[in-house]
């Protein structure tokens, strides 16, 4: 069986994460560990996912999310919303990689 | 602002045991040698000792001739504004309240419990960290200072439950023991949740989560305002009261542990035969009577070490049970850091200086030492049971790009259970 996500590196302290399909509840609990070891910026590309999986997952991932940029989906900024507090990272929006590269080397 | 506020809180802070605390330090230093920001920095008002000067100071002045004298002789001017100022930096940006300075104090003085009083004091003149204290606003109006609302308390519990295919029991009638996780479990680290389901379940605990008392992280514990103190030890104790349990038991969190377990007589009432334990203690109890059973040599590769919390193995006294595991499970690899035990260094995350984001200079700084420990040692994975803890390593490995394993005690005891 694939992974509903594939990790690749963009460059030094950037990883591209892609969902291409349906997590399974494997992969939820793969990403959840991934995430709880990552220390780098994120690049999600969720062009290859449905909607709905899309905003099941973000919300309950969001919390976990390191630094990270969102591209490939129409997203509605609620889906990222979140309570401010010390131990949450910025994760934004972009119409395209570069844009979302560019932001993500800032930060 | 109000200095007298602050004042009147440190003279009522001192009692016959803090005044003869007071008069007992003989201003030796050692306190300074065993601070990780004093050591990590060198800034002398860093020290302990110094931390708790205010209160040594309007003791002096309200209760002793010499310091009436110099007050009325304009060689000491009485405590002010400027001073609280300056002092908040020193008790919340570089003080973890770990009490690491007590242990090594030859005239056996609490001073963490001193410093907590100048916090106390500070508090109640207002001058807390904004950080912090939007964070104990957010935890008074909310339940939790990250946000875990009863929505989003139900939606991470329904989370957990679906996808790490665990049952977590909710308000469940006639449970014995009642677990109360932290927020930080249960936003930035959920497998811990479905963690120590496993390893209840496996036990045969007859246990239960409450929706009433779901938080146990205790942020009153950090502005130091008796009142939030006591405000939210009375949620979990009347949420435990009302389910009618025996047993709670604090999950990964360091300084919840302390203020329930220890703090918490002195503070509300505590049902008499309520008992608090952490899940780290409950995990040793599991091994010895044979409840759990872990399969040997589960992680015996590379290096592993593990980080004492203050709050569980120094005050908590949760020492053997961490090495027993490490035993089962990586009996090669483990490896002690120095100084360890009820000695360790604080990872500089403790007493809220996390959540103050003009301390993260200081709080990196003292990371360093913790760093040298694990370089020292070689270990290429720390193992810990206090998610407070957990979240300044993951920070620290990521703000100092370092190659190094992050895991959560109660995480790697599921992962090796015997089935």
């Amino acid at each position: 069986m694939t992974a509903s996500f594939t990790l690749t590196p963009v460059e030094k302290g950037i990883m591209r994460c892609i969902h291409t399909s349906k997590f399974s509840h494997e992969d939820v609990r793969s990403l959840a560990n991934f995430l709880a070891d990552y220390h780098g910026k994120l690049l999600i590309d969720l062009s290859e996912t449905t909607s709905e999986d899309c905003a099941k997952q973000l919300k309950q991932f969001r919390p976990m999310m390191p630094t990270a940029a969102i591209i490939g989906v129409d997203l509605d900024p609620a889906a990222l919303e979140i309570p401010d507090s010390y131990y949450v990272h910025e994760v934004r929006h972009f119409q395209s990689e570069e844009q979302a590269l560019a932001w993500l080397r800032e930060q | 602002m109000d200095t007298q506020n602050a004042i009147d809180v440190f003279i009522k802070e001192t009692g016959s045991q803090v005044a003869a605390e007071l008069e007992a330090c003989t201003r030796c230093g050692m306190c300074a040698e065993a601070c990780h920001f004093y050591q990590a920095t060198g800034v002398p008002e860093y020290a302990p000792v110094w931390k708790f000067e205010l209160l040594r100071k309007a003791h002096e002045q309200r209760f002793t001739l010499g310091g009436k004298i110099k007050l009325a002789l304009g060689i000491d001017k009485p405590v002010n504004e400027e001073d609280l100022k300056e002092w908040s930096s020193y008790v919340y940006h570089a003080c973890t309240v770990c009490n690491r300075c007590a242990l090594v104090c030859p005239m056996g003085i609490d001073i963490g419990h001193l410093i907590a009083g100048v916090r106390t004091g500070l508090s109640a003149a207002g001058f807390v960290p904004k950080d912090l204290e939007d964070s104990v606003q957010k935890q008074i109006d909310e339940g939790s200072p990250l946000g875990v609302t009863d929505e989003v308390y139900g939606q991470r519990i329904d989370f957990v439950d679906d996808e790490w295919e665990v049952d977590i029991p909710v308000d469940k009638e006639g449970a014995d023991t009642l677990v109360i996780f932290s927020s930080i479990e249960i936003m930035k680290f959920p497998q811990d949740l479905a963690a120590i389901t496993k390893i209840l379940n496996a036990a045969g605990e007859n246990w239960t989560v409450s929706t009433k008392a779901r938080e146990v992280v205790n942020f009153g514990f950090f502005d130091g305002n008796p009142e939030h103190k006591k405000l939210i030890l009375k949620r979990v104790l009347d949420g435990a009261k009302e389910m009618g349990v025996k047993k709670i038991v604090v999950t990964e969190c360091g300084h919840a542990y302390d203020a329930l377990r220890w703090s918490s007589y002195n503070l509300v009432d505590v049902p008499k035969d309520l008992e608090i334990t952490h899940i780290v203690g409950l995990i040793g109890e599991y091994l010895e009577s044979g409840r759990i059973k872990l399969k040997e040599k589960a992680f015996n590769e590379g290096t592993i070490t593990f980080h004492d919390a203050c709050k569980i193995q120094r005050t908590g006294g949760h020492i053997k049970e961490p090495r027993m595991v490490m035993d089962i499970l990586a009996p090669d690899s483990f490896k002690e850091m120095t100084p360890n035990k009820e000695q360790n260094f604080c990872c500089g995350g403790g007493g809220g200086v996390i959540v103050i984001k003009d301390a993260d200079p200081l709080r990196y700084a003292a990371f360093e030492l913790k760093m040298d420990q694990i370089k020292e040692v070689g270990a290429d994975t720390v193992v810990m049971a206090c998610a407070n803890c957990r979240l300044q390593f993951v920070d620290c490995v990521g703000h100092f790009n370092l190659d190094l394993k992050v895991a959560g005690l109660s995480q790697m005891v599921a992962d090796a259970l015997e089935v």
